[in-house]
């Protein structure tokens, strides 16, 4: 694994695990932070605990929100922004891949020009979709604008195209119709660019704040970004540190969990599809 | 096998998702929907239930939804999206009491001033407000459109404790005084500060005013095209602003940062601070030494037409009434029932003694819990004395532009980076007129 006597080995050992821990501040300034008493703010030589470990800050913030709703909502609105996206990607990408139709250079263009208009300027447009659609302050209306994918299609576009053409012909020979096709030649060789995209899928739509924010307005319908808002709005009077990290420690520990589990196969997954 | 078990997760997870999401339609007598940015922490929502319990069981028809809709600016981007999108929008809201102009421009908002004049004895329903927080609710014609609901200003903090050992028995009164006992309690390496004023952050304009005001020249006038940058009142109050941190140094320059002024105000990390009233309550409860209060200082010792001062600040009621999405007359007054409610004496004297806000009514202060809180803790009295002193908070036409133009031209003035003020200011001031020259 590492060998120390090895002078280069060690200086990149050094520098990534520098590069790490640089990175980590931002969480390890949290933890302490969060487990911190209010009342001792950071100050210079005073970094660590402070006085004594306390959960207060974590009873405070969890009393703020309904968060055992935010977690359910957050967990449908992930899951079901992820399940429907896997469909749409999977077609768009195997007809932008493999399919020839009149005006497919155009449409590809036009689904890319949708990665490069930011979702703010979209936001009256789609609120009033959801509205005509009678899906305001529903868990529907969080979902819906994220069921199409431009970056999924062109993720899935490119590993459909990296199939080579003969399997798929052989599996025709075969007798296998377009379904069977898809299932037992192109989605298993494509397992790779899947998990990565539902990693970026995911973490994206956890964090998720204006949508959510500006198309539900009951407490049991909100996701957990819109619960943390209400931390963080407290700052005006005055800043809670401790509450703010914890319910923020709160509010990612689920993907950090997840990340941490499957931590290999989503390198793996980056590595092998090509994204960074 | 593995995909296709893949496929089967995906499946029965889609179908949960579907079979777990539930339609929130319904249909009650009259609801008003009441949006509330309140940033005072982890009650913010039960009080709000308890008051909506109290009006809806004295209102039998009327059902509030109260939604708690973050910052003021993420409540007015939400309205903003709501009312472009073809959405209602709610039916109250507190914003900004200078929020007022654009809201009329935009036609989202109802005056009150006949629902006013409707009642018993319109004089002393105005009256019993303090008039310092009606000054932002009049329109150029003096109709009211806003009631107010969260009203604070700001006011100084002074650790007793520390000014007491220092020989200081009381707070400073005017600039000198503020000037001296800051210098005398400020420790070097930042390990303490004698005075912070949170001027960083990008919005500097309220906590300026008070300084502007101070020095005699409040930079805004009684109209909505009076703005006063130029005035020499105004530059010298600049030129303190920044003194503080770069010549004084009795606090960083720039100034702090409006978030962790109180918080290092607890810690002992600075023996004065100016900051809104609505810091008040949380200080009071966290500090372990005694907390004084006070009214800002004046300007110079000595110098003619100075004073206490203070501009006001904090979220009036507006009653919504968008163009292309006109409430009933029902819905209109039963929006005008929940404004009259929260309004009331007995709410106000509620909502100030929970939150530190300052209770808006005269004879809320004659009520419990406000009267006995008071009466045990002065220093609530002091902030609502000073409302005797307070001023307009700015605003004018154009108030988004106006305000940017400030909020840059003061930043970089007091963080040094812009060292001739007066320059700084007239050029501002020949920028805002130009802006505000069709209005006039």
């Amino acid at each position: 694994m590492r060998n120390t006597g090895d002078t280069a080995g060690r200086g990149t050992w050094l520098l990534t695990g520098a590069a790490a821990i640089i990175w980590m501040l931002p969480l390890i300034f949290a933890v302490l932070v969060s487990f911190r008493p209010q009342a001792e703010p950071v100050s210079i030589g005073n970094i660590f605990f402070g006085s004594r470990i306390t959960l207060d800050n974590y009873a405070a913030a969890w009393n703020i929100a309904p968060w055992g709703w935010h977690y359910v909502n957050s967990i449908l609105f992930v899951v079901g922004v992820l399940a429907v996206q896997i469909v749409t990607v999977t077609m768009a990408g195997y007809a932008f891949a493999r399919l020839r139709f009149a005006g497919r250079g155009l449409l590809l263009v036009l689904i890319l020009l949708q990665l490069m208009i930011p979702t703010a300027a979209l936001l009256a447009q789609n609120f009033a979709t959801i509205r005509t659609l009678g899906l305001y302050d529903t868990r529907w209306a969080l979902m819906m604008p994220y069921w199409g994918s431009a970056f999924g299609v062109l993720l899935m576009r490119q590993t459909f195209r990296g199939v080579p053409l003969e399997f798929e012909e052989a599996a025709r020979i075969d007798g296998a119709n377009w379904w069977q096709i898809m299932r037992s030649v192109y989605i298993p060789l494509a397992l790779p660019a899947y998990i990565a995209f539902a990693l970026v899928s995911i973490s994206s739509h956890w964090n998720e704040f204006l949508w959510p924010f500006i198309v539900t307005r009951t407490e049991e319908v909100r996701p957990l970004t819109v619960g943390l808002n209400k931390l963080y709005s407290t700052t005006e009077l005055g800043a809670l540190y401790g509450q703010l990290m914890a319910g923020t420690l709160m509010v990612i520990a689920p993907l950090v969990v997840l990340f941490m589990l499957f931590q290999r196969r989503f390198l793996e997954s980056f590595a092998s599809s090509g994204l960074k | 096998m593995r995909t296709s078990r893949l496929f089967v997760l995906i499946a029965s997870l889609a179908l949960l998702t579907v079979l777990s999401l539930s339609a929130a339609a319904q249909s009650e007598p009259i609801v008003i929907d009441f949006y509330y940015p309140s940033a005072i922490g982890d009650n913010v929502a039960t009080i709000m239930d308890r008051y909506v319990a109290q009006f809806e069981e004295a209102n039998p028809g009327i059902d509030i939804n109260p939604v708690y809709a973050g910052s003021y600016t993420q409540t007015r981007d939400t309205i903003q999206t709501e009312l472009n999108g073809g959405g209602a929008g709610p039916d109250v809201a507190v914003m900004l009491s200078t929020d007022l102009l654009s809201f009329i421009e935009e036609g989202h908002i109802l005056p009150v001033q006949s629902y006013i004049d409707a009642g018993d004895d319109p004089a002393a329903w105005v009256g019993d407000f303090f008039p310092a927080l009606l000054l932002n609710s009049y329109d150029a014609d003096g109709a009211l459109w806003s009631v107010p609901f969260q009203r604070s200003t700001p006011i100084l903090y002074y650790n007793a404790d520390m000014l007491a050992e220092a020989g200081y028995a009381e707070a400073p009164k005017n600039r000198d005084e503020l000037l001296e006992i800051a210098q005398a309690l400020t420790l070097p390496n930042g390990e303490r500060w004698g005075l912070l004023v949170p001027f960083a952050g990008g919005f500097p304009i309220w906590m300026f005013q008070s300084f502007a005001i101070a020095s005699g020249r409040n930079i805004v006038g009684d109209t909505f095209t009076d703005v006063y940058l130029s005035d020499p009142a105004v530059v010298s109050a600049a030129e303190f602003s920044r003194a503080l941190g770069t010549e004084y140094g009795v606090g960083p320059v720039g100034g702090s940062v409006w978030g962790d002024t109180p918080t290092a105000f607890i810690a002992g990390q600075a023996a004065m601070i100016y900051h809104t009233t609505g810091s008040l309550t949380r200080i009071l409860n966290e500090a372990p030494f005694q907390v004084g209060v006070g009214y800002l200082p004046s300007g110079p010792a000595g110098a003619d037409g100075t004073g206490y001062g203070a501009p006001t600040g904090g979220g009036n009621l507006y009653i919504f009434n968008p163009v292309g999405q006109e409430r009933s007359q029902e819905e209109l007054d039963a929006a005008w029932q929940w404004v009259t409610f929260l309004s009331s004496p007995e709410v106000q004297a509620d909502w100030g003694a929970a939150t530190g806000y300052v209770a808006a009514r005269v004879s809320a202060w004659d009520l419990d819990p406000l009267k006995s809180l008071a009466a045990e803790k002065p220093q609530y009295g002091v902030a609502r004395d000073q409302l005797a002193f307070a001023s307009r908070e700015f605003t004018s036409y154009r108030a988004i532009d106006t305000q940017n133009i400030i909020n840059t031209t003061l930043s970089a003035i007091i963080s040094g980076a812009e060292p001739d003020a007066a320059a700084a200011l007239a050029s501002a001031q020949e920028q805002i007129d130009a802006l505000l020259a069709e209005y006039k």
